[in-house]
């Protein structure tokens, strides 16, 4: 026996492999123990908070379940379509996509305009800079949802209210990945215009803006697609759109008008989500 | 004589021709269906100021101890319900990705029924769960986990699915069994992916459960939201404050343990 292991344990040495790797039982040593000690405090203290958080909530489990079959039947009842009313569910839907369309689009343009302000590459002005990205972190940093509540109270109820809503947040938003953009366009472009003569609004449109567009455009489709989720949420908080049909429809017990619309906001996000990436691989990815 | 050098490929150019059109067509739309005019805005400009002066500022703080309670419930809520969605989003990412699985058929299956729920936005599903379950915690720790496993689990797959073929078809011709699979090339391979992700969830997630909190998730949205629903503006605006720093500090706190982890490792 101890023979065997001995024997086998010099065999690799004939091909000259290092004799050191055999030390245990004949792995290869693959793990860093410094990585491995992260990696344990990380997983040991997800563990621990997500127990702790877990338990803080002290959920009563037993009375949930016993609920859970009104959960197949609500879902039942939300396909089992009910398409009265449909006019005035499609009139909302075209609400909620004119709005994420213009508050997209507005907010890209003020994005470009501050983004510019905020791209070292343009600006010189530390202090400016700082001062205008601290102002946007902040916006970013509260909800939407929370801003389109506070428009609500200025504008009251329609459309205007649902863009300028999520205008706000997506301003912030185009703000900062223009911005960062903007950066990653690199100095040998601007220092070849500067060295020709141009001025910083030249630099900007005929360097910057050209070489940014790629990713203008996909940071839009992305910003597309999440302020289509966001303006469907709106109506729930109070403003318009197709939210406003599913959360009323909901609450009055007809579920079969709210399946309908939900079924529309779903088709509407895939085609969206499917179309964007089929754009951004055919034409966006290839440098 | 006028020599210019396209900084554009004709390709993308007419590419780009195009998508600024269809946009000036959707925006036309669009300004006609809704009728909205910034400019408009412009003018009541003044109305919104005396509200953010007079009615919204200085920020006040009222029941600091309940606030600190609601915020704990915020919080926990994320942290739970992203490690719930991380621990089932890897299982089914693994029987889902066409790579791994040993049940392709469901594999199909479980793939259309995760791009079905992210398509949806979470608070339509808080929606429709506080409707069938009753509000409460508990049915938003349902919803956020609901929405966060769908999320997690079609990035999860798409990390297997760009995994090297090598070490799965190394450990395949060895005779390796699906779990053996998994733990030896899946994990060690997509494990930093896997943190990556599960940190960015994290970041969505504080936001999520202040909004699903809104419609009855409990926390500190549904304090925000008692407040402004009842013209409490000064008190909306110093939990708005909390919320911000929350969620800053949350990102911060998220970059800070991605360095920590992911470049250390």
């Amino acid at each position: 026996m101890n023979q065997s292991s001995q024997q086998l344990a010099v065999q690799p040495s004939r091909w000259g492999f290092p004799q050191a790797r055999e030390r245990s039982g004949g792995k290869i040593p693959v793990k860093a123990p410094g990585q491995d000690r992260v990696l344990k405090i990380f997983f040991g203290t997800c563990a621990v908070l997500s127990v702790a958080s877990f338990l803080f909530l002290e959920v009563d489990w037993l009375k949930l379940l016993s609920r859970v079959p009104n959960m197949g039947e609500s879902f039942v009842k939300l396909f089992t379509f009910d398409f009265t009313g449909f006019s005035s569910t499609l009139s909302a839907f075209g609400e909620s996509v004119s709005m994420t369309v213009l508050a997209t689009i507005y907010s890209a343009v003020l994005g470009i305009l501050f983004g510019a302000f905020m791209s070292r590459n343009l600006v010189k002005n530390r202090l400016a800079v700082g001062a205008l990205s601290a102002a946007f972190t902040f916006v970013r940093a509260v909800p939407s949802v929370v801003w389109v509540l506070l428009v609500l109270v200025c504008l009251g109820f329609g459309p205007a209210t649902g863009i300028v809503g999520l205008s706000v947040h997506s301003i912030a938003f185009f703000a900062k990945a223009y911005a960062q953009s903007f950066d990653d366009v690199g100095g040998d472009v601007v220092e070849a215009l500067t060295v020709v003569g141009a001025n910083r609004l030249q630099i900007f449109f005929r360097g910057i803006l050209p070489a940014a567009l790629s990713s203008i455009v996909a940071w839009f489709s992305l910003r597309v697609e999440t302020n289509f989720s966001e303006s469907t949420v709106l109506g729930m908080v109070g403003a318009g759109g197709i939210g406003f049909v599913i959360s009323s429809n909901i609450q009055n017990y007809r579920y079969g008008r709210a399946g309908v619309a939900i079924v529309m906001v779903f088709l509407f996000a895939y085609l969206v989500e499917t179309g964007f990436s089929k754009m951004k691989r055919a034409y966006l990815m290839d440098h | 004589m006028e020599h210019r050098i396209p900084v554009v490929s004709k390709r993308e150019k007419r590419f780009y021709t195009i998508f600024f059109a269809v946009l000036l067509t959707f925006f036309a739309v669009a300004t006609l269906l809704t009728q909205y005019n910034p400019f408009a805005l412009l003018f009541q400009g003044g109305a919104f100021w005396e509200f953010l002066t007079q009615d919204f500022l200085p920020p006040t703080l009222k029941d600091p101890a309940g606030i600190l309670s609601a915020i704990l419930t915020t919080v926990a809520l994320a942290i739970s319900a992203t490690s719930c969605a991380l621990v089932l989003g890897f299982v089914a990412a693994v029987f889902a990705s066409p790579r791994t699985s040993i049940f392709p058929r469901a594999g199909k299956v479980l793939r259309a029924l995760v791009t079905l729920v992210r398509n949806i936005p979470s608070l339509i599903w808080a929606f429709i769960l506080f409707s069938a379950l009753g509000i409460g915690t508990g049915v938003a720790f349902v919803a956020l986990t609901i929405s966060s496993f769908a999320f997690m689990t079609r990035t999860f797959i798409e990390v297997i699915d760009e995994l090297a073929d090598s070490s799965l078809e190394a450990l395949t011709a060895a005779g390796a069994n699906f779990p053996q699979k998994v733990v030896h090339a899946v994990l060690p391979n997509c494990l930093m992916d896997f943190i990556e992700w599960y940190l960015y969830s994290m970041e969505l997630n504080i936001r999520s459960s202040t909004i699903v909190g809104m419609v009855g998730g409990g926390g500190i949205g549904l304090v925000l939201f008692t407040y402004i629903k009842s013209f409490n503006y000064p008190a909306a605006a110093g939990i708005i404050l909390i919320i911000a720093v929350l969620v800053i500090g949350v990102d911060r706190l998220m970059a800070y343990t991605r360095k920590k982890v992911l470049n250390e490792a």
